[in-house]
Protein backbone atom coordinates (compact mmCIF):
# COMPACT_ATOMS: atom_id res chain seq x y z
CA UNK A 1 0.00 0.00 0.00
CA UNK A 2 1.04 3.71 -0.57
CA UNK A 3 1.51 5.95 1.75
CA UNK A 4 1.84 9.20 -0.35
CA UNK A 5 0.23 8.85 -4.07
CA UNK A 6 0.62 11.79 -5.95
CA UNK A 7 -1.19 12.84 -9.63
CA UNK A 8 -0.43 15.87 -11.59
CA UNK A 9 0.02 18.06 -8.66
CA UNK A 10 0.92 22.40 -9.75
CA UNK A 11 1.85 25.06 -7.56
CA UNK A 12 2.02 28.84 -8.88
CA UNK A 13 3.14 30.94 -6.00
CA UNK A 14 0.86 34.50 -6.88
CA UNK A 15 4.15 35.94 -7.84
CA UNK A 16 4.26 33.75 -10.77
CA UNK A 17 6.69 31.22 -9.98
CA UNK A 18 5.66 27.51 -11.17
CA UNK A 19 7.30 25.54 -8.63
CA UNK A 20 5.94 22.64 -8.95
CA UNK A 21 4.60 21.47 -12.81
CA UNK A 22 2.53 18.01 -13.24
CA UNK A 23 4.59 16.23 -10.72
CA UNK A 24 3.74 12.40 -9.73
CA UNK A 25 4.91 10.37 -7.13
CA UNK A 26 3.61 7.23 -5.20
CA UNK A 27 5.79 6.78 -1.79
CA UNK A 28 5.27 3.45 -0.26
CA UNK A 29 4.38 2.70 3.19
CA UNK A 30 7.82 1.73 5.50
CA UNK A 31 9.80 3.30 2.83
CA UNK A 32 12.78 5.85 3.75
CA UNK A 33 12.01 7.53 0.53
CA UNK A 34 14.37 10.56 -0.50
CA UNK A 35 13.90 13.49 -2.76
CA UNK A 36 16.95 14.68 -4.64
CA UNK A 37 17.26 18.18 -5.97
CA UNK A 38 19.78 21.29 -6.30
CA UNK A 39 17.74 24.74 -4.61
CA UNK A 40 15.00 25.69 -6.36
CA UNK A 41 13.93 22.16 -7.54
CA UNK A 42 10.38 22.75 -5.59
CA UNK A 43 11.25 20.18 -2.77
CA UNK A 44 10.32 22.39 0.00
CA UNK A 45 7.24 23.49 -2.15
CA UNK A 46 6.53 19.68 -2.27
CA UNK A 47 6.67 19.45 1.47
CA UNK A 48 5.14 21.85 2.63
CA UNK A 49 1.52 21.03 0.11
CA UNK A 50 2.36 17.08 1.85
CA UNK A 51 2.40 18.55 5.35
CA UNK A 52 -1.12 20.54 4.38
CA UNK A 53 1.28 23.83 4.95
CA UNK A 54 0.49 25.10 1.71
CA UNK A 55 -2.64 24.70 -0.84
CA UNK A 56 -1.64 23.18 -4.76
CA UNK A 57 -2.77 24.83 -7.26
CA UNK A 58 -3.67 21.38 -9.65
CA UNK A 59 -3.31 18.31 -8.77
CA UNK A 60 -4.54 15.48 -6.16
CA UNK A 61 -2.83 13.86 -2.85
CA UNK A 62 -3.62 10.92 -1.39
CA UNK A 63 -2.08 10.30 1.83
CA UNK A 64 -2.75 6.89 4.06
CA UNK A 65 -5.75 6.63 1.31
CA UNK A 66 -7.27 10.40 2.50
CA UNK A 67 -7.69 13.05 0.11
CA UNK A 68 -5.46 16.10 0.89
CA UNK A 69 -7.87 18.77 -0.39
CA UNK A 70 -10.83 17.35 1.58
CA UNK A 71 -9.34 15.63 4.65
CA UNK A 72 -6.68 18.04 5.56
CA UNK A 73 -7.31 17.61 9.65
CA UNK A 74 -7.33 14.01 9.76
CA UNK A 75 -3.91 13.66 7.86
CA UNK A 76 -2.57 16.47 10.22
CA UNK A 77 -2.98 14.15 13.10
CA UNK A 78 -0.54 11.33 11.28
CA UNK A 79 2.22 13.17 9.88
CA UNK A 80 5.25 15.57 11.31
CA UNK A 81 7.09 17.52 9.51
CA UNK A 82 10.84 18.68 10.98
CA UNK A 83 11.51 21.81 8.73
CA UNK A 84 14.74 22.83 7.44
CA UNK A 85 14.59 25.09 10.51
CA UNK A 86 14.41 23.84 14.31
CA UNK A 87 10.94 24.88 15.62
CA UNK A 88 11.59 24.21 19.50
CA UNK A 89 10.21 26.96 21.64
CA UNK A 90 13.33 28.06 23.16
CA UNK A 91 11.62 29.81 26.08
CA UNK A 92 9.86 26.48 27.40
CA UNK A 93 12.34 23.89 28.70
CA UNK A 94 12.77 20.37 27.20
CA UNK A 95 9.77 18.67 28.83
CA UNK A 96 7.62 21.74 28.15
CA UNK A 97 7.87 21.13 24.89
CA UNK A 98 7.63 17.41 24.44
CA UNK A 99 4.39 17.62 26.43
CA UNK A 100 3.17 20.93 24.71
CA UNK A 101 3.45 18.80 21.37
CA UNK A 102 1.32 15.97 22.82
CA UNK A 103 -1.36 18.38 23.75
CA UNK A 104 -1.42 19.18 20.52
CA UNK A 105 -1.96 16.16 19.11
CA UNK A 106 -4.62 15.63 22.08
CA UNK A 107 -2.44 12.76 23.73
CA UNK A 108 -3.48 12.21 27.02
CA UNK A 109 -1.06 12.84 29.66
CA UNK A 110 0.05 9.90 31.20
CA UNK A 111 0.62 8.76 27.63
CA UNK A 112 2.53 11.49 26.74
CA UNK A 113 4.52 11.24 30.06
CA UNK A 114 5.45 7.64 28.83
CA UNK A 115 6.25 8.34 25.25
CA UNK A 116 8.47 11.75 26.21
CA UNK A 117 10.70 9.29 28.55
CA UNK A 118 10.90 6.80 26.21
CA UNK A 119 12.32 9.78 22.93
CA UNK A 120 14.35 11.21 25.75
CA UNK A 121 16.00 7.47 26.22
CA UNK A 122 16.29 6.99 22.27
CA UNK A 123 17.43 10.51 21.46
CA UNK A 124 19.92 10.32 24.18
CA UNK A 125 18.76 13.88 25.76
CA UNK A 126 18.42 12.66 29.35
CA UNK A 127 21.74 14.98 30.05
CA UNK A 128 19.65 17.52 28.77
CA UNK A 129 17.22 17.63 30.58
CA UNK A 130 17.51 20.70 32.90
CA UNK A 131 19.30 22.97 30.63
CA UNK A 132 17.93 25.78 29.42
CA UNK A 133 16.41 24.88 25.80
CA UNK A 134 18.61 27.98 24.22
CA UNK A 135 21.51 26.87 25.60
CA UNK A 136 21.72 24.13 23.81
CA UNK A 137 23.73 23.04 20.12
CA UNK A 138 22.76 22.80 16.93
CA UNK A 139 22.97 19.26 16.94
CA UNK A 140 21.07 18.79 20.41
CA UNK A 141 18.52 21.04 19.19
CA UNK A 142 18.21 18.75 15.85
CA UNK A 143 17.92 16.07 17.73
CA UNK A 144 15.18 17.25 20.65
CA UNK A 145 13.64 18.58 17.46
CA UNK A 146 13.10 15.45 15.60
CA UNK A 147 12.18 13.76 19.53
CA UNK A 148 9.46 16.71 19.41
CA UNK A 149 7.74 15.89 16.56
CA UNK A 150 7.49 11.87 16.99
CA UNK A 151 5.54 12.46 20.63
CA UNK A 152 2.24 11.75 18.01
CA UNK A 153 3.75 8.60 16.87
CA UNK A 154 3.27 9.78 13.28
CA UNK A 155 2.37 7.30 10.22
CA UNK A 156 4.45 9.67 7.84
CA UNK A 157 7.37 11.73 9.18
CA UNK A 158 9.09 14.61 6.62
CA UNK A 159 12.69 15.71 7.20
CA UNK A 160 13.29 18.28 5.41
CA UNK A 161 17.38 18.35 4.91
CA UNK A 162 17.68 17.32 8.04
CA UNK A 163 21.80 17.10 7.62
CA UNK A 164 22.31 20.08 6.01
CA UNK A 165 25.51 22.06 7.92
CA UNK A 166 26.34 19.31 10.14
CA UNK A 167 29.55 17.52 10.17
CA UNK A 168 30.03 13.91 9.66
CA UNK A 169 29.88 13.08 13.14
CA UNK A 170 26.56 14.28 13.59
CA UNK A 171 25.57 13.50 10.02
CA UNK A 172 26.50 9.55 10.96
CA UNK A 173 24.13 9.85 14.29
CA UNK A 174 21.32 11.15 12.31
CA UNK A 175 20.96 9.03 9.50
CA UNK A 176 21.04 5.74 12.71
CA UNK A 177 18.52 7.62 14.01
CA UNK A 178 16.90 7.99 10.92
CA UNK A 179 17.31 4.27 10.50
CA UNK A 180 15.88 3.41 14.13
CA UNK A 181 12.76 5.35 13.68
CA UNK A 182 11.95 3.43 10.49
CA UNK A 183 12.53 0.03 12.35
CA UNK A 184 11.36 0.70 15.47
CA UNK A 185 8.34 2.70 14.85
CA UNK A 186 7.49 1.47 11.13
CA UNK A 187 7.20 4.73 10.38
CA UNK A 188 7.30 6.06 6.54
CA UNK A 189 10.01 8.52 6.23
CA UNK A 190 9.89 11.20 3.43
CA UNK A 191 13.12 12.89 3.44
CA UNK A 192 14.62 15.90 0.85
CA UNK A 193 18.09 16.46 0.53
CA UNK A 194 20.73 17.33 -1.95
CA UNK A 195 23.26 15.04 -1.11
CA UNK A 196 23.46 12.15 -2.96
CA UNK A 197 25.20 9.97 -0.54
CA UNK A 198 22.59 10.45 1.88
CA UNK A 199 20.26 9.25 -0.17
CA UNK A 200 22.41 5.89 -1.65
CA UNK A 201 23.12 5.18 2.42
CA UNK A 202 19.47 5.34 3.58
CA UNK A 203 16.93 4.98 0.80
CA UNK A 204 14.61 2.40 -0.29
CA UNK A 205 13.50 4.56 -2.94
CA UNK A 206 14.86 7.68 -4.62
CA UNK A 207 13.43 10.44 -6.74
CA UNK A 208 15.06 13.34 -8.45
CA UNK A 209 13.58 16.54 -9.12
CA UNK A 210 13.97 19.56 -11.39
CA UNK A 211 12.31 22.43 -11.77
CA UNK A 212 9.13 21.24 -10.14
CA UNK A 213 8.80 18.07 -12.66
CA UNK A 214 10.10 14.33 -11.50
CA UNK A 215 13.08 13.59 -13.56
CA UNK A 216 13.90 9.94 -12.12
CA UNK A 217 11.61 8.09 -9.72
CA UNK A 218 12.46 4.47 -8.71
CA UNK A 219 14.44 2.32 -5.85
CA UNK A 220 17.92 3.18 -4.67
CA UNK A 221 19.28 0.55 -7.22
CA UNK A 222 18.10 2.90 -10.48
CA UNK A 223 20.31 5.49 -9.20
CA UNK A 224 22.99 3.41 -7.60
CA UNK A 225 23.45 2.31 -11.38
CA UNK A 226 23.40 6.02 -12.35
CA UNK A 227 26.31 6.84 -9.97
CA UNK A 228 28.10 3.67 -11.60
CA UNK A 229 29.49 4.95 -14.16
CA UNK A 230 32.63 6.72 -14.06
CA UNK A 231 33.68 9.48 -15.81
CA UNK A 232 37.62 10.74 -16.90
CA UNK A 233 37.93 14.46 -15.77
CA UNK A 234 40.15 16.74 -18.09
CA UNK A 235 41.15 20.06 -17.02
CA UNK A 236 42.67 22.03 -19.60
CA UNK A 237 45.03 24.67 -19.86
CA UNK A 238 44.13 25.85 -22.61
CA UNK A 239 41.59 28.36 -23.38
CA UNK A 240 40.23 27.09 -26.21
CA UNK A 241 38.53 24.44 -24.62
CA UNK A 242 35.52 24.26 -27.02
CA UNK A 243 37.70 23.86 -29.80
CA UNK A 244 39.04 20.67 -27.62
CA UNK A 245 35.91 19.21 -26.85
CA UNK A 246 34.56 19.58 -30.87
CA UNK A 247 38.01 18.17 -31.64
CA UNK A 248 37.21 14.91 -29.20
CA UNK A 249 33.10 15.14 -30.35
CA UNK A 250 34.39 14.92 -34.12
CA UNK A 251 37.04 12.00 -33.66
CA UNK A 252 34.69 10.02 -30.99
CA UNK A 253 31.48 10.84 -32.31
CA UNK A 254 30.56 7.87 -29.52
CA UNK A 255 31.87 9.61 -26.87
CA UNK A 256 29.40 11.02 -24.29
CA UNK A 257 31.29 14.35 -23.67
CA UNK A 258 30.10 17.12 -20.82
CA UNK A 259 31.56 20.90 -20.76
CA UNK A 260 31.51 22.33 -17.11
CA UNK A 261 34.18 25.36 -16.21
CA UNK A 262 37.69 24.44 -17.71
CA UNK A 263 37.23 20.85 -17.61
CA UNK A 264 35.88 18.24 -19.92
CA UNK A 265 34.03 15.20 -18.60
CA UNK A 266 33.55 11.62 -20.81
CA UNK A 267 31.51 8.98 -19.80
CA UNK A 268 34.29 6.28 -19.84
CA UNK A 269 31.59 3.44 -20.33
CA UNK A 270 34.36 1.06 -21.99
CA UNK A 271 37.96 1.83 -20.56
CA UNK A 272 39.41 4.66 -22.84
CA UNK A 273 42.07 6.51 -21.06
CA UNK A 274 44.67 4.76 -22.64
CA UNK A 275 43.26 5.75 -26.45
CA UNK A 276 42.73 9.50 -24.65
CA UNK A 277 46.19 9.99 -23.21
CA UNK A 278 47.29 8.99 -27.00
CA UNK A 279 45.20 11.66 -28.96
CA UNK A 280 46.04 13.91 -26.03
CA UNK A 281 49.69 13.57 -26.29
CA UNK A 282 49.40 13.13 -30.02
CA UNK A 283 47.81 16.67 -30.66
CA UNK A 284 49.93 18.02 -28.36
CA UNK A 285 47.14 19.58 -26.12
CA UNK A 286 48.33 20.85 -22.80
CA UNK A 287 46.41 19.36 -19.74
CA UNK A 288 46.54 20.59 -16.09
CA UNK A 289 45.46 16.96 -14.77
CA UNK A 290 43.83 14.07 -15.96
CA UNK A 291 41.64 11.25 -13.96
CA UNK A 292 38.78 9.24 -13.29
CA UNK A 293 35.69 10.81 -10.88
CA UNK A 294 32.51 9.61 -10.00
CA UNK A 295 29.49 11.71 -10.92
CA UNK A 296 28.22 14.83 -8.62
CA UNK A 297 24.59 15.02 -8.29
CA UNK A 298 24.86 17.96 -11.24
CA UNK A 299 26.61 15.40 -13.83
CA UNK A 300 23.31 12.79 -12.93
CA UNK A 301 21.30 15.93 -13.36
CA UNK A 302 22.97 17.20 -16.71
CA UNK A 303 22.85 13.19 -17.82
CA UNK A 304 19.21 12.80 -17.12
CA UNK A 305 18.15 15.92 -18.53
CA UNK A 306 19.74 15.08 -21.81
CA UNK A 307 17.68 11.88 -21.77
CA UNK A 308 14.49 13.58 -20.67
CA UNK A 309 15.25 16.59 -23.14
CA UNK A 310 14.20 18.75 -19.90
CA UNK B 1 -8.52 22.06 26.35
CA UNK B 2 -5.35 22.89 23.66
CA UNK B 3 -7.20 26.74 24.32
CA UNK B 4 -5.64 26.53 27.41
CA UNK B 5 -2.56 24.30 26.71
CA UNK B 6 -1.52 27.06 23.62
CA UNK B 7 -2.45 30.09 26.32
CA UNK B 8 0.07 28.61 29.44
CA UNK B 9 2.75 28.33 26.41
CA UNK B 10 2.06 32.57 25.12
CA UNK B 11 2.12 33.36 28.90
CA UNK B 12 5.71 31.32 29.23
CA UNK B 13 6.47 32.99 25.96
CA UNK B 14 5.76 36.71 27.24
CA UNK B 15 7.59 35.82 30.60
CA UNK B 16 10.62 34.88 29.19
CA UNK B 17 10.23 38.51 26.70
CA UNK B 18 9.46 40.21 30.09
CA UNK B 19 10.98 43.17 28.31
CA UNK B 20 7.79 43.86 25.94
CA UNK B 21 5.52 44.04 29.42
CA UNK B 22 8.12 46.81 30.18
CA UNK B 23 8.29 48.74 26.70
CA UNK B 24 4.34 48.67 26.35
CA UNK B 25 3.84 50.23 30.02
CA UNK B 26 6.65 52.43 30.00
CA UNK B 27 4.95 55.54 27.92
CA UNK B 28 1.62 55.32 29.52
CA UNK B 29 3.32 55.75 32.85
CA UNK B 30 5.40 58.38 31.74
CA UNK B 31 2.31 60.09 30.20
CA UNK B 32 0.72 59.56 33.87
CA UNK B 33 3.56 60.74 35.72
CA UNK B 34 4.77 63.81 33.74
CA UNK B 35 1.92 64.76 31.24
CA UNK B 36 -0.36 64.88 33.73
CA UNK B 37 1.24 66.87 36.37
CA UNK B 38 2.62 69.31 33.75
CA UNK B 39 -0.57 69.73 32.31
CA UNK B 40 -2.92 69.47 35.50
CA UNK B 41 -2.40 73.16 35.96
CA UNK B 42 -3.34 74.74 32.39
CA UNK B 43 -6.44 72.47 32.62
CA UNK B 44 -7.77 73.22 35.58
CA UNK B 45 -9.84 75.89 34.79
CA UNK B 46 -11.68 73.68 32.19
CA UNK B 47 -12.46 70.90 34.20
CA UNK B 48 -14.33 69.38 36.96
CA UNK B 49 -11.91 66.90 38.32
CA UNK B 50 -8.47 66.38 38.94
CA UNK B 51 -6.54 66.11 35.26
CA UNK B 52 -4.49 62.79 36.28
CA UNK B 53 -8.19 61.08 36.81
CA UNK B 54 -9.32 62.76 34.55
CA UNK B 55 -6.73 61.07 31.71
CA UNK B 56 -6.75 57.83 33.79
CA UNK B 57 -8.93 55.92 31.93
CA UNK B 58 -7.76 56.83 28.02
CA UNK B 59 -4.68 56.15 29.61
CA UNK B 60 -5.71 52.78 30.29
CA UNK B 61 -7.29 52.53 26.56
CA UNK B 62 -3.30 53.28 25.42
CA UNK B 63 -2.03 50.18 27.65
CA UNK B 64 -4.69 48.06 25.98
CA UNK B 65 -3.54 49.01 22.44
CA UNK B 66 0.27 49.04 23.16
CA UNK B 67 0.23 45.55 24.75
CA UNK B 68 -2.45 44.14 22.41
CA UNK B 69 -0.21 45.40 19.61
CA UNK B 70 2.56 43.07 20.36
CA UNK B 71 0.16 40.14 19.80
CA UNK B 72 1.46 40.20 16.39
CA UNK B 73 5.02 40.42 17.68
CA UNK B 74 4.71 37.10 18.49
CA UNK B 75 4.15 35.86 15.25
CA UNK B 76 7.58 37.24 13.86
CA UNK B 77 9.56 35.60 16.92
CA UNK B 78 7.80 32.53 15.92
CA UNK B 79 8.20 32.38 12.45
CA UNK B 80 11.64 33.41 13.15
CA UNK B 81 11.88 30.27 15.57
CA UNK B 82 10.37 28.12 13.38
CA UNK B 83 7.59 27.15 15.57
CA UNK B 84 5.11 28.72 13.42
CA UNK B 85 5.08 26.05 10.99
CA UNK B 86 5.09 23.56 13.31
CA UNK B 87 1.94 24.67 14.51
CA UNK B 88 0.35 25.44 11.57
CA UNK B 89 0.60 21.82 10.60
CA UNK B 90 -0.66 20.88 13.96
CA UNK B 91 -4.17 19.31 14.10
CA UNK B 92 -5.53 22.38 16.09
CA UNK B 93 -8.13 25.09 14.98
CA UNK B 94 -6.68 28.27 13.18
CA UNK B 95 -9.40 30.04 15.56
CA UNK B 96 -7.80 28.11 18.05
CA UNK B 97 -4.33 29.57 17.33
CA UNK B 98 -5.45 32.94 17.01
CA UNK B 99 -7.86 33.22 20.63
CA UNK B 100 -5.02 31.93 22.57
CA UNK B 101 -2.43 34.63 21.25
CA UNK B 102 -5.06 37.16 21.46
CA UNK B 103 -6.74 36.28 24.97
CA UNK B 104 -2.80 36.16 26.33
CA UNK B 105 -2.39 39.78 24.83
CA UNK B 106 -5.71 40.81 26.75
CA UNK B 107 -4.06 38.99 29.89
CA UNK B 108 -1.17 41.17 29.67
CA UNK B 109 -3.49 44.27 28.84
CA UNK B 110 -5.47 43.54 32.11
CA UNK B 111 -2.21 43.44 33.98
CA UNK B 112 -0.83 46.69 32.83
CA UNK B 113 -4.42 48.71 33.40
CA UNK B 114 -4.01 47.11 37.40
CA UNK B 115 -0.64 48.34 37.15
CA UNK B 116 -1.28 51.76 35.85
CA UNK B 117 -4.50 52.13 38.01
CA UNK B 118 -2.48 51.39 41.01
CA UNK B 119 0.15 54.04 40.53
CA UNK B 120 -2.36 56.72 39.39
CA UNK B 121 -3.67 56.16 43.48
CA UNK B 122 -0.52 57.72 44.47
CA UNK B 123 -1.18 60.27 42.31
CA UNK B 124 -4.24 61.53 43.76
CA UNK B 125 -6.52 59.54 41.68
CA UNK B 126 -10.03 58.39 43.82
CA UNK B 127 -11.39 55.58 42.18
CA UNK B 128 -14.39 53.83 43.02
CA UNK B 129 -16.81 50.92 41.88
CA UNK B 130 -19.91 49.14 42.27
CA UNK B 131 -19.35 45.41 40.62
CA UNK B 132 -21.51 46.04 38.14
CA UNK B 133 -19.66 49.15 36.77
CA UNK B 134 -16.14 47.26 37.35
CA UNK B 135 -17.69 44.30 35.43
CA UNK B 136 -18.64 46.84 32.89
CA UNK B 137 -14.79 48.32 32.60
CA UNK B 138 -13.78 45.08 32.20
CA UNK B 139 -15.78 44.25 29.56
CA UNK B 140 -15.12 47.59 27.86
CA UNK B 141 -11.41 46.78 27.99
CA UNK B 142 -11.46 42.94 27.17
CA UNK B 143 -13.24 43.89 23.57
CA UNK B 144 -10.98 47.20 23.23
CA UNK B 145 -8.10 44.64 23.49
CA UNK B 146 -9.45 42.49 21.58
CA UNK B 147 -10.08 44.42 18.72
CA UNK B 148 -6.43 46.00 18.50
CA UNK B 149 -5.12 42.21 19.17
CA UNK B 150 -6.99 40.82 16.55
CA UNK B 151 -6.02 43.58 14.16
CA UNK B 152 -2.57 43.02 14.79
CA UNK B 153 -2.39 39.57 14.32
CA UNK B 154 -3.80 40.02 10.73
CA UNK B 155 -1.25 42.50 10.32
CA UNK B 156 1.39 40.73 11.32
CA UNK B 157 0.40 38.07 8.52
CA UNK B 158 0.78 40.39 5.80
CA UNK B 159 3.38 42.86 7.01
CA UNK B 160 7.44 41.72 5.94
CA UNK B 161 9.06 42.44 9.25
CA UNK B 162 8.75 43.52 12.93
CA UNK B 163 9.81 47.02 11.89
CA UNK B 164 7.57 47.98 9.33
CA UNK B 165 5.09 46.27 11.78
CA UNK B 166 5.61 48.07 14.64
CA UNK B 167 5.78 51.42 12.40
CA UNK B 168 2.39 50.73 11.22
CA UNK B 169 0.62 49.79 14.68
CA UNK B 170 1.65 53.02 15.49
CA UNK B 171 0.57 54.57 12.61
CA UNK B 172 -2.88 52.91 13.35
CA UNK B 173 -3.16 53.52 17.64
CA UNK B 174 -1.85 57.13 17.53
CA UNK B 175 -3.95 58.90 15.89
CA UNK B 176 -7.18 56.75 17.37
CA UNK B 177 -5.66 57.77 20.78
CA UNK B 178 -5.20 61.62 20.17
CA UNK B 179 -8.28 61.71 18.04
CA UNK B 180 -10.36 60.90 21.34
CA UNK B 181 -11.32 61.94 24.52
CA UNK B 182 -8.32 60.64 25.87
CA UNK B 183 -6.27 63.66 26.90
CA UNK B 184 -8.51 66.65 26.86
CA UNK B 185 -12.97 67.35 26.87
CA UNK B 186 -13.90 66.92 22.87
CA UNK B 187 -17.47 68.94 23.64
CA UNK B 188 -15.94 71.85 21.94
CA UNK B 189 -14.26 70.55 19.41
CA UNK B 190 -15.82 71.87 15.83
CA UNK B 191 -15.16 71.26 12.24
CA UNK B 192 -13.72 67.86 10.78
CA UNK B 193 -11.74 67.18 13.92
CA UNK B 194 -15.02 66.97 15.72
CA UNK B 195 -16.67 64.72 13.19
CA UNK B 196 -13.65 62.70 13.13
CA UNK B 197 -13.42 62.59 17.04
CA UNK B 198 -17.32 61.54 17.53
CA UNK B 199 -16.46 58.80 14.68
CA UNK B 200 -13.20 57.05 16.56
CA UNK B 201 -14.85 54.42 18.43
CA UNK B 202 -12.82 54.74 21.52
CA UNK B 203 -14.30 58.29 21.99
CA UNK B 204 -17.38 56.55 23.21
CA UNK B 205 -15.29 53.73 25.30
CA UNK B 206 -12.90 56.09 26.44
CA UNK B 207 -15.84 58.80 28.04
CA UNK B 208 -17.96 55.56 29.09
CA UNK B 209 -15.12 54.07 31.04
CA UNK B 210 -15.09 57.90 32.28
CA UNK B 211 -18.36 58.19 33.45
CA UNK B 212 -18.43 55.15 35.35
CA UNK B 213 -15.62 54.85 37.17
CA UNK B 214 -14.73 58.81 38.25
CA UNK B 215 -18.78 59.70 38.59
CA UNK B 216 -20.05 56.35 39.00
CA UNK B 217 -22.72 57.10 36.13
CA UNK B 218 -24.10 54.18 34.31
CA UNK B 219 -26.61 55.14 31.32
CA UNK B 220 -27.73 52.28 29.70
CA UNK B 221 -27.84 53.63 26.05
CA UNK B 222 -24.14 54.33 25.95
CA UNK B 223 -23.54 51.37 26.93
CA UNK B 224 -25.19 49.49 24.59
CA UNK B 225 -24.55 51.92 21.80
CA UNK B 226 -20.36 51.36 22.74
CA UNK B 227 -20.88 47.78 23.70
CA UNK B 228 -22.54 47.09 20.14
CA UNK B 229 -20.05 49.28 18.21
CA UNK B 230 -17.32 47.07 19.94
CA UNK B 231 -18.71 43.77 19.95
CA UNK B 232 -19.05 44.57 15.68
CA UNK B 233 -16.05 45.84 15.48
CA UNK B 234 -14.36 42.72 17.11
CA UNK B 235 -16.34 40.23 15.04
CA UNK B 236 -14.92 41.90 11.99
CA UNK B 237 -11.38 42.23 13.43
CA UNK B 238 -11.24 38.29 14.18
CA UNK B 239 -12.87 37.40 11.10
CA UNK B 240 -10.23 39.04 9.14
CA UNK B 241 -7.51 37.63 11.53
CA UNK B 242 -9.23 33.95 10.62
CA UNK B 243 -9.13 34.70 6.76
CA UNK B 244 -5.22 36.07 6.89
CA UNK B 245 -4.01 33.26 8.54
CA UNK B 246 -5.76 30.73 6.20
CA UNK B 247 -4.37 33.00 3.38
CA UNK B 248 -1.06 32.21 4.94
CA UNK B 249 -1.65 28.32 2.87
CA UNK B 250 -2.52 30.22 -0.17
CA UNK B 251 0.63 32.10 -1.38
Amino acid sequence: MYAIEINQLSKVYKNGVQALDGFDLCVKEGDIFTLLGENGAGKSTLIKILTTYLKSTSGTVKMLGLDLNKEADKIRKQIACVFQQTSIDTFLSLEENMLFQGKLYSIPNDEAIKRMESLITVFGLSSYRNLPVSSYSGGVKRRLDIALNLMSNPKILFLDEPTVGMDVQSRNAMWDMVRKIRSELGTTIFLTTHYLEEAEVLSDSICIMKKGKNIVWGSRQKLTKLLDINYIELCLLNINIKKIEKYLCNKFPKWKLILKDSSIYIQNDKDIMDLLLKVLLQEKIQFESIGYVKPSLEDIFIQVLEEANI
Amino acid sequence: MIFFSMLYRNIKWRVHNWLTILFTIVQPILWLILYSTVASSTMKSTLSINYTSFILPGLMFLVCFASSCSCGIMNYIMKQEGSFNRLLIAPVSRDTMILAQVTEAILCSFFEVVLITFISLFLGVKISFTIASFMMIVLVLFLSSFLIASLGYSLSLKLPNDMVYQTMMNAIVLPIFFLSSALFPVDKIKGILGVIVQWNPFTHSIDLVRSVMLHQEIVLQDIFFTMGMLIILCCLSFLWARNSLKKEMEV
